[in-house]
């Protein structure tokens, strides 16, 4: 596996980056340490529109970030694409420029004492070689195939497919004696990982109906395998979409399928984050308030919060679910709500020094996460309901209100109106005023849970792969009809 | 892998370079003093160039083009420097587009990007014929080379100089009790280009960036945005060239007297309005300037960011009409500070200016050298030339150049008319500063909320309304224009063009005067159904 990664170039192997630190270390002047932060990534990606390939792109960058600190000075940083020995030399000096220009005023990291190490989870589902040996050709084959579906169907489908490849790598010269494994504690061990993604949107020729649908894995040959089934899902929808009518926005029960889930749940997950935590006073759903005798923020710990149907957490033994990283990452499972109770909250580590003591190794990173599903097919939740809305997904989803998380949007791509337990026409799309948590304690019914789409934030970015059922939940506040298809 | 002291000493001077790297020019990472001859007029960036050029054309291109590009930016506390190289080839076989970039500027990898890209757009071909693609005729530049004329080059002076600004000007506003301030994300950025055609064009330029939203803040509870400053095709001169502390001043005496003004929960209804001229390019942006994309007005974002309301283009040319005469709009990427502004853009088409919307009635969409043919009825119709209005752009030579909003131009009113005289002939309504909006995947709708929002009685602030929402119709909106501010009320600034997939962001930016709408739906944003 190992010879593959730099081999042909396209990403940088584990002993590319650990070179580049010591050809910078090298060049150093002036004592103190140097630290590296180096990410590599190529994407192979694939673009129609109106049944057409419009772009076929190969495309790979290097990220290094570059940090010296002289003797009795702050760091100092540059960040370049270029590694060859003058670049190198040239970033060296600029960070040592910089990093003279003031004495260390602020507290280092030192001050905080060795933590205990964890080694990166060992077998997260990541890497795939059939991603990164996904040829342009193989794409084009999948492109093929979604775009005669609906071209059969008399359809335009727009659409892209996407494999991705990317490392990174962060380490330094300073604190041997903070090293508590093999990296030092804000060390980044050596991680690649691939992804890949395909997506469709089919509409008519008159505009008046849309469906989508969309994967996201790890593994291309998910893709590939699905692709039929991605493009019939889009077609379907579509023609399902067609004209439809105004409905007075209101108070309705909606099914949500999957990927409206994942879409509305993400302000909910991001809740759990460090962020929210760490800067007291924030608003989040989290916090109860100051404890002065304890010096801490009460949360809702231990509390029940939502319907005690829903577990939400993430498990990176689960190869639909992937990645954990950072030796500061508690390298098992985590549970953030555990049959409606709140279990746990990440953190940073500067925060569980202060507060926390034996209990800094909750998650920090990414949102990658999954939701427990119930045993009630789609079908059923429709046939059980007597007036309701059918929901594909939503767009442009914006938190309103950072303690209720509130959220607005509208939804897209396939909305139905269901009565006395049968889709009877679609409907206009509409903005919605909802927050995730009202919906987790309105709820009905789980579907099954399954992998959805998560769309490529930046080139080189963490995949955050999400796996979530459908859901049934009882008034839904949608506030106001908009006219987009 | 653990790394030693040790292994780092025994490692030395004389560590190996990465041998699959092929050398690149040398990056210019902390250079200082007086500025160097852009680094892409040399003729080794040229011989590259052609390179690439030629091994596209070699493999089997019918056309092909190549960019590089050098970027370098810096920050407001000279602690963010950075430098990056890329390079990206676009070749046209039998109808269909490849592409392929990377960070390596060697003659070997130009080679190897020539033929990635044939073999790319090649691959698209297994997806079956494709009808061919027509390139609007653009003159053939050769050897031509245009900078950005600049004041002030924020890498030519030291980054003292930079950092000692911003600090007294934050001295200079915390001097006055309960008043901060912030800058916002500076970033001082060059970019080198080169571009060459298999038509034979080889042009390089070099364009700035410069700035950020400045926002005062007082007691933590208003903000306001100058409407003086912003992210500019400009050098440091973007704040040093004008009197910035008496704008500072100005703005905080008005937000003394705002705070003054007692706090009203938002009523919903209908309203007529005041925008200032932040909120009004705000509007033009979200509502017109995307919608006038030419390839997301035919269906080719719809997998990502949306399709827009103009979705007959043809048909709609010449015939849909916003039903005011007030409403014209100009794009170019050629007025001088323009974050849009270039020579050439990343086709090699010069910069052009041309009118979307004239007096109401859709005129013209933004357009690349492939989608022009797509409008060749139309100008036929007109006895226009079919030609690129040169709206190709990418963030730089790794992304593949597609249609992003150039500077646009809403044209102002006839007369003197500003945010004060306008709010004082208003006998009852609201006047918004600041407006953000969030459009739907069609641009037919937004929603938004002012950073400040005044209810206006007989011409005069009587209160400040908290938590009013804004809910447009795009064309409901722009029918309802009441009045555009005069020629002194207009405002330029910066807005990101987003879209592609995965998301491309660049630069342009707005020209607007302040405007008076009727019938604005407000809204409460957090109530629910």
């Amino acid at each position: 596996m190992r010879e593959i990664a730099g081999s042909d170039g396209r990403i940088l192997s584990r002993e590319e980056c650990q070179e580049l630190l010591r050809r910078a270390h090298a060049l150093a002047e002036g004592g103190g340490e140097t630290q590296i932060h180096v990410t590599s990534w190529w994407h192979g990606e694939l673009r129609w529109g109106c049944n057409r390939v419009t772009l076929v792109t190969d495309r790979r960058n290097v990220g290094l970030v570059l940090a010296r600190a002289v003797r009795n000075g702050v760091y100092g940083s540059v960040s370049l694409n270029q590694l060859d020995d003058r670049s190198l030399e040239a970033a060296v000096r600029a960070a040592e420029w910089q990093s003279r220009r003031r004495v260390l005023a602020l507290r280092g990291w030192g001050y905080f004492p060795p933590f205990p190490h964890y080694d990166p989870f060992a077998n997260a589902a990541i890497w795939s070689d059939a991603t990164f040996g996904a040829t342009a050709e193989a794409r084009a084959e999948v492109a093929r195939r979604m775009i005669s579906r609906a071209k059969t169907a008399g359809m335009l489908s727009a659409g892209y497919l996407e494999v991705r490849a990317a490392t990174t790598m962060a380490f330094g010269t300073e604190f041997p004696e903070l090293r508590t494994g093999e990296h030092a504690f804000w060390e980044q061990p050596y991680v690649r990982w691939t992804q890949a993604q395909g997506s469709m949107t089919v509409r008519n020729a008159a505009g008046t109906g849309s469906g989508w649908a969309g994967l996201s894995s790890y593994d291309w040959l998910q893709i590939e395998r699905a692709c039929d089934e991605l493009a019939e899902r889009a077609v379907q929808k579509c023609i399902a979409s067609q004209d439809p009518v105004a409905l007075e926005p209101g108070r309705y029960t909606v099914i949500l399928e999957p990927q409206a889930v994942a879409d509305l749940m993400d302000v909910l997950v991001r809740s759990f984050f460090r962020e929210l935590i760490e800067s007291q006073g924030t608003a989040s759903p989290w916090h109860l308030g100051f404890d002065e005798a304890l010096r801490l923020w009460r949360t809702k710990l231990g509390m029940k919060v939502v319907d005690e149907r829903v577990t939400i957490g993430h498990d990176p033994a689960d190869p639909r679910l992937g990645i954990v990283m950072h030796p500061l990452e508690w390298p098992g499972p985590v549970t953030w709500i555990e049959r409606g109770v709140l279990k746990s909250l990440g953190h940073g580590f500067r925060y569980a020094m202060e507060h926390l003591p034996g209990r800094h190794a909750l998650r920090t990173g990414e949102i990658s996460y999954s939701m427990a599903g119930g045993d009630v097919s789609i079908d059923e939740m429709i046939r059980t309901t007597r007036r309701g809305l059918l929901v594909s997904r939503f767009w442009n989803v914006q938190l309103l209100d950072g303690e209720s998380l509130l959220s607005t949007g509208y939804t897209r791509d396939g909305l139905w109106l269901i009565e006395n337990g049968q889709i009877t026409k679609a409907v206009k799309n509409l903005r919605f005023t909802e927050s995730p948590l009202f919906v987790l304690n309105n709820l009905e019914a789980l579907g099954e849970a399954v992998p959805v789409f998560r769309p490529t934030r930046r080139e080189g970015g963490y995949p955050t792969p999400a796996v979530v059922p459908a859901i049934k939940a009882r008034d839904f506040s949608f506030t106001s009809p908009i006219d987009a298809i | 892998m653990r790394i030693s002291r040790r292994d780092l000493l025994k490692a030395g001077m004389g560590a190996a370079a990465l041998a699959a790297l092929p050398r690149p020019l040398r990056a210019g990472l902390g250079e200082l003093g007086p500025a160097l001859p852009p680094l892409v007029q040399s003729a080794e960036v040229k011989e590259l160039a052609l390179r690439a050029v030629e091994a596209a054309r070699s493999a089997g291109a019918a056309y092909a083009d190549v960019r590089l590009t050098r970027t370098r930016s810096r920050g407001r506390r000279g602690m963010a420097d950075s430098e990056r190289l890329t390079v990206g080839v676009r070749a046209l076989v039998d109808g269909y587009w490849g592409f392929a970039s990377s960070r390596v500027w060697s003659p070997d990898e130009m080679a190897r990007l020539g033929r990635s890209a044939v073999e790319n757009a090649r691959a698209a071909t297994l997806v079956g014929p494709a009808p061919a693609v027509g390139l609007a005729p653009a003159p053939v530049a050769r050897d031509e080379h245009w900078t950005m004329p600049i004041e002030i080059n924020p890498f030519a002076i030291s980054p003292f100089e930079i950092e000692d600004y911003f600090f007294s000007l934050s001295a200079f506003v915390q001097r006055f009790r309960d008043f901060d301030v912030g800058f916002g994300d500076v970033d001082f950025t060059v970019q080198d280009r080169a571009f060459a055609s298999s038509e034979g064009s080889y042009v390089t330029q070099r364009v700035y960036r410069s700035g950020a939203p400045l926002v005062v803040r007082y007691k933590d509870r208003l903000a306001r945005t100058l409407d003086v400053v912003d992210r500019a095709g400009m050098g440091f001169e973007v704040y040093k060239g004008q009197p910035i502390r008496e704008h500072v001043r100005r703005v905080m005496e008005e937000l003394e007297e705002d705070a003054k003004l007692p706090v009203k929960p938002v009523e919903v209804g209908r309203y007529e309005v005041v925008f200032d001229a932040r909120s009004i390019a705000t509007l033009v942006a979200a509502t017109l300037g995307q919608a006038t994309q030419l390839d997301r007005a035919l269906g080719y974002e719809a997998n990502a960011s949306g399709t827009s309301y103009f979705n007959d283009p043809l048909a709609m040319l010449g015939q849909f009409d916003f039903g005011t005469p007030l409403l014209t709009l100009t794009a170019n990427r050629t007025e001088r500070g323009g974050l849009a502004t270039v020579a050439w853009d990343d086709e090699g088409v010069p910069s052009d200016e041309f009118v979307l919307i004239r007096e109401g009635v859709l005129e013209d969409f933004q357009t690349t050298r492939e989608s022009a043919t797509w409008l060749a009825e139309y100008y036929a119709r007109k006895g226009r030339p079919v030609r690129s209005h040169g709206c190709a752009a990418a963030p730089s030579a790794l992304e593949a150049p597609m249609t992003h909003t150039p500077n646009l131009v809403l044209s102002p009113g006839p007369e003197a008319l500003d945010f004060d005289a306008a709010v004082a002939g208003m006998k009852r309504g609201l006047a918004v500063r600041e407006l953000a909006v969030r459009t739907d995947f069609q641009d037919l709708s937004a929603t938004g909320a002012g950073m400040i929002v005044y209810e206006v009685k007989d011409g005069k602030r009587v209160a400040l309304v908290a938590g009013a929402g804004f809910l447009l119709r795009t064309v409901d909106l722009w029918k309802n224009l009441v009045a555009l501010g005069g020629p002194e009320s207009c405002r330029r600034f910066a807005r990101v063009s987003t879209k592609g997939e995965p998301a491309q962001a660049t630069y342009h930016s707005v020209t607007a005067p302040v405007a008076v709408f009727k019938d604005v739906t407000i809204i409460d944003p957090k109530r629910k159904a």
